[in-house]
Order: structure tokens, then C-alpha cells, then sequence
């Protein structure tokens, strides 16, 4: 193999910018490599791959030193549309990467720009190869998350490019949909030789399909080595803000030296070594145990029926499509949400999570039956009064942010309803999301976990009975992610209760009590995090994957399955450890 | 009083009209047709109402034009506002005239103008309603127009009704968390805070627009937008079929048949 | 382990220069700026066209645009690029979405339109001062309006035959377009230009260019890649008045055969007609002057 990408002491400034975004960088990348590029915010994964095709220097401009050939071409001396057609970019937000209208004038565009005769066929060629040819003729507004990733990719394949760098693939895209996605770029890599290069913070895919890692800190790599190897420098990782995949976690957590790639080998060298559950380990455990059903927050005991705060009765809901038809999302659902309860709403795209939401608090009213909300009817109240009651967060925090500054966006509601306290109150609510530091900044210009728990601060300004939140960790590196948990499981004390919509299982394992999965129209399943994780039939129906310990514990037999890492050492004990352990209880 | 969930007059409606309308999805005879003739079609009506002040003439005009715009199904929505429009226009220009002392013959004449303006709107409005924006901007771009006015209107039919979501969920924002209060006077109140919230809007829009703006010119860099050899490509996907010459045909032989309406008429 | 402390200095070779940001704007950064103005114009404009016109008796109260939107973009970054784009927006989005397109008259408002921003965006030197916002937007509206009301005023003269003949017409039409006139001045100039752009340009001064990769503009200084005060800007923009004018003036043109040879209209038919090729073809040339003329500044580079 022969490298196509060859830096040599790179180094990169931003206008006006106090320090070097990119520092002598020196990387060497062999043709056909699949190179997964990972370390922390700000440490230049984004810029070093703007450098492959030129946008750095030729768009982005600045002090720029050192060389980069890319298949022999140096970048200086060439342009961002030659160098396009050797390297192909797939944005983070790729959904502002659609520029055309429907999918195959997308994918097409590359090609007729470049004036290229055969654009119909490269296009043809592109769409097949990521098996999406059935959604040519679609409008890239009816794409979901998922395709239309996959139209981006596409759109570049066009080009028959010889390296494609995407950017943070999964960060949009649901579970399922970026095993998917992996599995596709696998292809392109082993079929068609094209080098892959992939900005990613989760270890558990960077183990599962890369073949190298580079990893960058403060604008420079630190190391470049095969992924195996990278695998096993776990703590230098995770002290990079990438921490160990759940399966890697948990073989340390047994004291075993290895770095499974994906679950079967896990539970193969697990059972090797001879895990198994420890006696301890049961479901009247798991329920006193930190993770589930019953928290020390909760008011009231387990006999008494808990307050209802919102109550859905034989709602239907719909919504007219295009065509002008009513599209039923919802048909004749009854659900009690509970002081205390925290949901996830679970199900596939289009499953009417979103509806739900909308019409628990009371944004919208149903078309059929009714929303009781704190006792009183949606229909017969406003949403401006409801807002009182219910707030939501919507998916994308920037929609949230309508003030120059954190500060005034969480103090917009307190202030406008007159509450005398409304100062203190912003000052303790920033202060409880732990963002009283960048109170003064405007919310666009936090890091992605700081913009979540910027919303949910504003959230709780509304003090809310009801707090629903649409993906509160959709794209968020894991270190963010579980900061957001953790957020939310401190926050069940100020509001009565939560409704979350997510694709994240891990929020589902480490945060909720309840489970409520749509599909077809109405609730599938009302079940705890255990009993979804159990059931193969549910898993399949929700369109939703269990977190790798999940998967790992119900692979060795575990019951009921550890739904987090910390639950996985209480329940799993190698042969021989097991019996010490019972000793000393 | 009680809420329900409404079909029309509301956002999500205005939202799927623009998308109905945008995307010619509700077929229609010109949406079959090569774009530099629909233009073409759409040029022959915006001219002809000038060239005569004849009244038969023009009402025969109108009345082709309205036959279109019902061969092109324009929606409800714009035929709406087209016809609120033209009918207020016409009423406020008649009182003033009246109010200066106009009579009969005034009105005759601000019919005659109103006409001419409406025959012209709706053409225009059955053209360019029916055109695919991409069949739209390949036929301006055959028509020798410059790409950037070429892209803009594909780039600005998709991202319109994208736009308009972010702008209503950004107002929704606001209405729910700001300061409330009366309706006040006529529901003057109420008025001057919805325009504030439509103001303040702009702030969150300007800073998000701007952020995905990034992306797209971007992105269109790096896929040879600016090194725009693709013109011919597009310019040879067009082709000038039946359909499109009997419509001009039949068109041309109206207006022609209009204009001897009006000799007719003066001669009787 | 291979993990190397970074050296203090670069290694590398430096390519170009060191300088910070260029006098110029790249082409890119146009292009960025015309679809931001393009697209935030055309939101605004839909968003207008879906409110309720409110009327008090014959004059319209309504808001004609949301002058501070483009306002925003010609004071903030580039005024070339973002008055162009803005009145493309206005026709892409909601003339010709809304059914609102009138053809060759849209040539004309674009002309109006860009003309108006473009002076306004040049008269702020300072984007903090209230002053120059408020003449601004004020300048927007009373450029724009009286050029459309002299094309409104002649569209009468055209289209009525022997207009200044009908008992009541011309005054009432004047009256109206007088009365239009102010109202505009006050709603769209005043309420949805001066007073929201007061507080919107300062808010996003600093905030919205670091996000398109451009340096904040500082006070009293030109703005990063004004539009080049050369020969050829001064002769394109004189040759977008006169053809804005022009078809108003044509219109009065046609005024004249009506007034001396109302029988033989039909015969000026084919002569008139041309005018009105005529007219389009000056706006196309104007169009392509202005194409070249970008393609000839991004060339520079």
C-alpha cells in the first residue's frame, strides 16, 4: 500500500485567532486505510480534515505553513473543486449539504457541476452502492435522518472519490441506523478500496470498524497506530474524553485484560474465563439497587396511587400531508403520566413520539379525546397558560435560544410572569445545570452538552410540573452525554415528572423508570428499561438496540440483565472471585 | 372557548400550501410542459393585455387566463390572496375616485386596469405555480440567466418551507415565554406584542441561518458550484415536446381570436 | 508512547503570507453572504405575506417588508452582495412561490430594491450608531417607494386609455399613491425599519460574522471588501438607475401614441411590443455587467 495522504509539519491559524489551530502536524495515510480521527473539542479533528480538500487554506483562509499532498497534489498549489474529486466530505449537519430538491438531483449535482457527460450513471452507480436507488425520486425534505446522511454520502460517492471523510457519522442518525451506516462505509472500504476517514467519539464503533486511530490533542496528533493497539491505551482515552466501550469496561471490571471488538467476542472471552452471575445478583437486588424502579426522590410510597399529572384519554391525533390527506399518528391512546414517573418514549421514526409530546403539553390539542394536563383540559385553556405547567425542549437547542445570553433566555419566563423570586431563581437553576461561568454568553456559542443543559435550565425557570424533552442527547460526545444524564437524574426533585423521547438506550438503561414504546399507531408496550432490554419482539418493534452491557449480560445468561456498567460489577463475578465475594457477604 | 386542531388558516397549512405550491405537486398542465416554453406562454399574456384597451378584448383575455390557472390547479391559498387583493384594490381605487367625483366611466376604467393587472397576475401565477424549481432554474439557465439567479431558485424552493418551520418554532418559543398581558384596546395590545415577537425572532433566525449558510456554500465549493461547468448538462435534459407546441399554438390562436372579438363588436 | 511535546515554533515552511484578513472578500464569501441575504429576505417575506393586511378605510396599512432584515445584512457585512441578494430572495420566494410575480415589472423592483439597500448599507459607516440606522432604513423606504410609485403612477397612464381624460381618476390615483406614500414611511420605514434595527444591528454586531468566517466590522472603518469604487461600479449602477427608470419612462411613452393616435393603436402593437424587448434587454445587460463584474472581482484574487 502507498500513502495518499502525506502531511509534513502542518500548521494553521484562523484569522484574528490567538494561537495555531493546527501545530506542526506530521501523518501519513496509506491508500485503502479505514482511519477513524478522535480527541476532544477543540483539539483540530475538524480542521486537519479541512485541510484534505483544500477548504483550509483555499476557503478558510489564514496563516498556513507546511505541506499536505493528497495523492500526490500539493493543496496549496491546487483548488477545492480539483481536490474534490479525489476527496469527498460528509458534513456533521448534513442536512444543510442538500441543496437540491429531490434525492437524485442531489447526487447528481457534483457530477453536472464538474461537467461530466456520464453524471446519470455515476449517480445511478452512487445511490446503488449505498442501496438507496429506491429513494431517487423522493423530496430530500421527506428524508429521514438516516437517508439523508445517506443521500450526502452519495452525493460525494458521485465523484468516485479515492478518500471520503465524514464527519461524527452517527451523531443524527438513531442506534440501528449507524450500525448501518458503519456497515456501508465497510463496503466502500473493502470493495471498493476507497480510503474512509471518520471523526468519531465513541469507542464502541471506533473498536468495531476502524482499522487505525489518529489521536489529536491541541491541534497536533499524539500518536497514529492500528486500532487494536489504540483500543488497548483505554486510559489514555478516556482521559481524552473517549472512554472504554461498556464491553471493554466490563472485562476491566473483572480484572481481564482484553479489548473485545463487538459483543459475541466479548461474551466469548468471558466465558472463557468464566463469568457468571453472582447469587446475589436477583430482581429484588436490582430493584434496591442504584439503578432502577424506586429512587430515594420519590414522594410517595409504592402502594398509594401516585398524583397524575398529565392523562392522555382515547387520544387520536393526525397531521394533513401533502397530498392532503390526514396521516393518523395516533389512534385512541390512554396513558396516566405519574408524579415521580421519568419516561422514555421509545419507537421508530414517525412513531408519534414527537405528537405525544406535543399534545401532553398541550402545544397541541387532539384531534379525538382529550389531554388532561395538572387537571385541566388542553382544549379549554391556552398554550401560553399551559405553559405554566408543561414545558418542552425542543430537539434542537439553538430554536431555544431567543435571547443574547443564557441568563436571559432562563429568566425570559420567570420575569415575564411576574415572579417576584425570578432573579434568584435563574441564579439557582444556572447554577444547579452548573453554567453560572457562561451565563453571559449566548447559547450558540456553548459546546453541544453545554447547549443541552442550557435548555433544560430554561426548562426548569418554567417550573414545570411536566418536563418533556425531544433527544436530549442526540449528538453529544459520551463525556457530554452523560453529564446530561446525570443532570437529568438530579433534577427529579424540582419537577414532578419527565417525559423523554429518545433513540439514546443508554439515557433509557441509566435514567428512566418507565418505558412507553410507539409504534403502529399507538403504545406498543408500558414497561421498565429491564423488561424492554429482555424482549427481542420489543427491541424490534421500538427500532431501538440495547446498550452493549445489556446485550453482553443477556449474551451470558444474566437475569435480569445489567442495564449499566456499575449494575455489571454487582452482578457478574468471575468462577473463582464469586466465592470470595459470597465469603465476605 | 375551545381549542381544536385546524386544517387551514393555520401554520402547518400555510406551510404545506407553500411546499404544494413550490413542488407542483398538485400536477397541472403546465407542469408537463418544457419550462422555456411555459415561460414562454406566461410572456405572451404579461404582453397582449397592453396592446388594447378594448374591454371585450380584455375580458376575453381574463377569462383564458382564469382557464389556465384552473388547468394548472393552482391551490386555494394563492388564489386566495390573488383574489383578496385585486377585489380590495379595486374597491379602495373606486371610492377614492368617487370621493373626487369620478362616475360610470371611472369605474369602467379602473375595471379596465384592474383586469389588465389581474390577467397578467394570474398567468403568472399558473406559470410559475405549475414549474418544477429545478425545471424552472434549467430553463433560465438555458435563457442564458446567471447561475447564481439559477441556483438561488432551486436552493430557495427547498429551503423555504425548512425556513418557515425554524421561523414558526422560534415564534411558538417566544409566545410561550414571554411576558403576557391584555388585548387592550381593539386588541392594539395584543398586536404590537405579536410584532414584537415577529421582531425578536429574527435575532435567533439571522444567528441559525448563518450557521447552516456556512455549510451550504461549503459544501456547494466543494461539489464545483463555483466551477460551474455543467450548464450545457443541464441546458440538454430539456426537450420541447407536442404538449408544449399546442398549448403556445392554441394560446396564440386565443388571444388572436380576443382581438378579433373587439373588431367584431366594433363593427356590430 | 509517541506522544512529542509541540514545539514552541512552527516547522513547516510558511505558504503566502502571514497577513491577517485580506481588504477583499473571497468569492465564497459572497456567494455566502448573497444566500444568507437571499434566504433570511425570503423568510421574512413570507412571513408578511401570511399576516393579515389590516386597512384603515382606502389606504392600506399594511407592512410591505421587514426593512430591517435586509437592513441588517448591508449594514453588518458586504452591502453589494446582500442588497443584491435580498430582492432575489423577495422574487424567488414569495412572488414567485405566492403567485405575486408580475414578470418584467420584477426586474424592476429588484433594481429599485438593490439600488435602495445598497446606498442605505453605504451610508452606515458606524453599525453602533442609531443615527445612521435610522436614516438608513428610513432611506431604504423612501427610495424604493418613490421609484415603485412613479412606475404605479405611469402603469395608469398606460393602461387607461386617455387617462388624464376620466372625471376623478388622476387625483384620486395621485391621493392614493400620496397617502400610500406616508403610511409606508411610517409602518414599514419607521415600526418595521428604524425601531427594530436599532436594537437588531447592534445585538448581532460581533455575534453573526465570526459564524460566516469573517472578521466583525470595525467602527468608521470600510467595510472588508466594499463594493471597488472603480469606474466600471459607478458606470453599472448609473446603468441600473437609468434602466429603472426606463420603464417608467416607457410606459409614458406609450401615453403619448395614446393621447395623438388612439385609432391606430393596433398598429403601434409590434412597435410597443419592442419597447418592451427593449426594456428586458437592458435589464439583462445589466444583469450580465453584474455577473461580470463578480466574476471579474473573484478573479482578482
Amino acid at each position: 500500500m502507498s500513502p495518499i495522504i502525506e502531511i509534513d509539519r502542518l500548521s494553521f491559524r484562523y484569522p484574528g485567532a490567538e494561537r495555531d489551530s493546527l501545530r506542526n502536524v506530521c501523518l501519513t495515510i496509506e491508500e485503502g486505510d479505514f482511519v477513524a480521527v478522535i480527541g476532544g473539542n477543540g483539539s483540530g479533528k475538524t480542521t486537519l480534515c479541512k485541510t484534505l480538500n483544500g477548504l483550509v487554506p483555499h476557503y478558510w483562509e489564514g496563516e498556513f505553513a507546511g505541506e499536505v499532498r493528497v495523492d500526490g497534489v500539493d493543496t496549496y498549489d491546487s483548488t477545492v473543486a480539483t481536490l474534490s474529486s479525489t476527496v469527498g466530505y460528509v458534513y456533521q449537519d448534513f442536512q444543510n449539504q442538500l441543496v437540491r430538491p429531490r434525492v437524485r438531483d442531489e447526487v447528481e449535482f457534483g457530477p453536472t457541476n464538474f461537467g461530466m457527460a456520464d453524471y446519470a450513471e455515476r449517480a445511478t452507480e452512487a445511490m446503488q452502492m449505498l442501496g438507496i436507488s429506491h429513494l431517487a425520486d423522493r423530496f430530500v425534505w421527506q428524508l429521514s435522518g438516516g437517508q439523508a446522511h445517506l443521500t450526502a454520502l452519495a452525493s460525494v460517492l458521485a465523484m468516485r472519490p479515492r478518500i471520503i471523510v465524514v464527519d461524527e457519522p452517527v451523531a443524527e442518525v438513531d442506534p440501528a441506523g449507524a450500525h448501518a451506516l458503519y456497515e456501508r462505509l465497510t463496503e466502500l472500504n473493502q470493495i471498493h478500496g476507497i480510503t474512509v476517514i471518520v471523526i468519531e467519539h465513541h469507542a464502541e464503533f471506533i473498536a468495531q470498524y476502524a482499522k487505525s486511530v489518529v489521536l489529536m490533542d491541541d491541534g497536533a496528533p499524539v500518536w497514529h497506530l492500528p486500532a487494536p493497539q489504540a483500543a488497548a491505551r483505554a486510559a489514555e482515552l478516556a482521559s481524552h474524553g473517549i472512554p472504554a466501550p461498556q464491553i471493554v469496561a466490563a472485562c476491566e471490571g473483572l480484572e481481564l485484560a482484553a479489548a473485545p471488538r463487538t459483543v459475541d467476542e466479548a461474551a466469548a472471552v468471558l466465558r472463557t474465563a468464566g463469568a457468571r452471575q453472582r447469587p446475589s445478583w436477583t430482581a429484588e437486588a436490582v430493584a434496591g439497587s442504584a439503578g432502577q424502579a424506586t429512587r430515594e426522590g420519590q414522594p410517595t410510597t409504592e402502594g398509594e396511587e401516585r398524583r397524575p399529572v398529565a392523562v392522555a384519554s382515547a387520544v387520536s391525533h393526525g397531521y394533513r400531508s401533502v397530498a392532503g390527506d390526514l396521516m393518523p399518528v395516533l389512534t385512541d391512546v390512554d396513558l396516566t403520566i405519574r408524579a415521580g414517573d421519568r419516561v422514555a418514549l421509545v419507537g421508530g421514526n414517525g412513531a408519534g413520539k414527537s405528537t405525544l409530546m406535543r399534545l401532553l403539553c398541550g402545544l397541541q390539542v387532539p384531534r379525538g379525546g382529550s389531554v388532561t394536563l395538572d387537571g385541566i383540559d388542553t382544549k379549554k385553556s391556552s398554550a401560553t397558560k399551559l405553559a405554566e405547567h408543561a414545558a418542552y425542549l425542543f430537539q434542537r437547542p439553538e430554536q431555544m435560544f431567543l435571547k443574547d445570553s443564557i441568563r436571559a433566555d432562563v429568566r425570559l419566563f420567570p420575569a415575564g410572569r411576574k415572579r417576584a423570586d425570578a432573579d434568584a431563581l435563574v441564579d439557582r437553576v444556572l447554577d444547579r445545570v452548573r453554567l453560572s461561568d457562561f451565563a453571559d454568553r449566548d447559547g450558540r456559542t456553548l459546546s453541544g452538552g453545554q447547549q443541552r443543559r442550557a435548555t433544560l435550565a430554561i426548562g426548569l425557570a418554567m417550573t414545570p410540573s411536566l418536563l418533556l424533552a425531544d433527544e436530549p442527547t442526540a449528538s453529544l460526545d459520551v463525556a457530554s452525554r452523560d453529564s446530561v444524564i446525570s443532570m437529568l437524574d438530579e433534577l427529579s426533585g424540582a419537577i414532578a415528572a419527565a417525559v423523554v423521547a429518545t433513540h439514546d438506550m443508554h439515557l433509557v438503561a441509566e435514567w428512566a423508570t418507565r418505558v412507553i414504546v410507539l409504534g403502529g399507531g399507538g403504545v406498543l408496550a408500558d414497561v421498565t428499561p429491564s423488561e424492554l432490554f429482555a424482549s427481542d419482539a420489543l427491541l424490534e418493534g421500538a427500532h431501538v438496540v440495547p446498550p452493549q452491557i445489556t446485550a453482553l449480560g443477556r449474551a451470558l445468561g444474566i437475569d435480569p440483565a445489567p442495564l449499566s456498567v456499575a449494575q455489571w460489577r454487582e452482578a457478574v463475578a468471575l468462577a473463582d472471585a464469586s466465592e470470595t465475594v459470597e465469603v465476605t457477604a | 372557548m375551545s381549542r381544536k386542531t385546524r386544517d387551514v388558516l393555520s401554520v402547518e397549512w400555510v406551510k404545506l400550501e407553500l411546499i404544494r405550491t413550490a413542488y407542483a405537486t398538485r400536477g397541472g398542465l403546465f407542469a408537463k410542459m418544457d419550462p422555456r416554453m411555459v415561460i414562454s406562454w406566461y410572456l405572451i399574456l404579461a404582453v397582449v393585455p397592453w396592446l388594447t384597451h378594448d374591454l371585450v378584448t380584455i375580458i376575453a383575455l381574463f377569462a383564458l387566463t382564469a382557464v389556465s390557472a384552473a388547468l394548472a390547479r393552482v391551490g386555494p391559498l394563492v388564489l386566495g390572496l390573488f383574489l383578496i387583493g385585486f377585489v380590495t384594490d379595486f374597491g379602495y381605487a373606486f371610492g377614492a375616485a368617487w370621493v373626487f367625483g369620478g362616475d360610470h366611466e371611472t369605474a369602467l376604467a379602473l375595471v379596465e386596469i384592474t383586469l389588465k393587472l389581474a390577467t397578467v397576475s394570474l398567468a403568472s401565477i399558473a406559470a410559475f405555480v405549475s414549474l418544477d424549481p429545478e425545471e424552472l432554474s434549467t430553463g433560465l439557465l438555458a435563457w442564458k440567466a446567471p447561475e447564481l439567479l439559477a441556483f438561488g431558485v432551486s436552493y430557495g424552493y427547498r429551503m423555504m418551507p425548512i425556513l418557515f418551520e425554524e421561523f414558526g418554532t422560534v415564534f411558538t418559543g417566544l409566545r410561550l415565554r414571554s411576558p403576557q398581558g391584555k388585548k387592550g384596546f381593539l386588541g392594539l395590545r395584543a398586536l404590537w406584542r405579536w410584532g414584537t415577537w415577529a421582531v425578536q425572532a429574527f435575532y435567533p433566525i439571522f444567528l441559525n441561518t448563518a450557521k447552516s449558510v456556512r455549510t451550504t456554500v461549503e459544501s456547494l465549493e466543494t461539489r464545483g458550484f463555483t466551477a460551474a461547468q455543467g450548464r450545457d448538462l443541464r441546458i440538454a435534459q430539456l426537450s420541447i415536446g407536442a404538449l408544449d407546441v399546442a398549448v403556445v399554438a392554441v394560446t396564440a390562436v386565443a388571444v388572436v381570436g380576443a382581438f378579433e372579438l373587439d373588431a367584431l363588436f366594433t363593427i356590430a | 508512547m509517541s506522544q512529542t511535546t509541540v514545539p514552541e515554533e512552527r516547522a513547516g515552511r510558511l505558504r503566502g503570507t502571514a497577513a491577517g484578513i485580506r481588504r477583499d472578500l473571497s468569492g465564497s464569501q459572497k456567494l455566502m453572504i448573497f444566500v444568507l441575504s437571499m434566504a433570511l429576505s425570503g423568510v421574512a417575506n413570507t412571513v408578511i405575506e401570511v399576516i393579515p393586511e389590516v386597512s384603515i378605510g382606502p389606504v392600506d396599512v399594511s407592512v410591505s417588508y421587514f426593512v430591517f432584515v435586509p437592513l441588517t445584512l448591508v449594514a453588518l457585512l458586504n452591502p453589494f452582495w446582500a442588497a443584491l441578494g435580498a430582492p432575489v430572495g423577495e422574487v424567488i420566494f414569495v412572488d414567485l412561490l405566492m403567485g405575486d410575480f408580475s414578470g418584467l415589472a420584477e426586474v424592476e423592483g429588484i433594481i429599485q430594491m438593490f439600488l435602495a439597500l445598497f446606498i442605505a448599507g453605504s451610508m452606515i459607516r458606524n453599525p453602533r450608531s442609531k443615527i445612521q440606522i435610522a436614516l438608513a432604513a428610513v432611506t431604504v423606504v423612501v427610495i424604493d417607494k418613490a421609484l415603485s410609485a412613479i412606475v404605479d403612477l405611469s402603469k395608469v397612464w398606460i393602461g387607461v386609455e386617455d387617462a388624464e381624460y376620466v372625471e376623478g381618476l388622476p387625483e384620486s390615483i395621485l391621493v392614493l399613491e400620496g397617502i400610500g406614500f406616508a403610511v409606508d414611511i411610517l409602518i414599514t420605514g419607521v415600526l418595521f425599519g428604524v425601531i427594530p434595527a436599532i436594537w437588531l444591528i447592534p445585538a448581532l454586531h460581533g455575534r453573526i460574522e465570526p459564524l460566516l468566517g469573517m472578521r466583525p466590522r470595525v467602527p468608521g472603518e470600510p467595510i472588508q471588501g466594499s463594493a471597488p469604487r472603480t469606474g466600471l461600479f459607478v458606470g453599472v449602477a448609473l446603468a441600473l438607475g437609468i434602466a429603472s427608470f426606463f420603464f417608467a419612462f416607457l410606459e409614458a411613452w406609450d401615453v403619448a401614441i395614446g393621447v395623438f393616435e388612439p385609432d391606430f393603436i393596433d398598429t403601434y402593437g409590434s412597435g410597443f411590443l419592442w419597447v418592451g424587448i427593449g426594456a428586458a434587454a437592458i435589464a439583462f445587460l445589466v444583469g450580465v455587467a453584474l455577473v461580470k463584474l463578480s466574476r471579474n472581482t473573484s478573479t482578482e484574487d
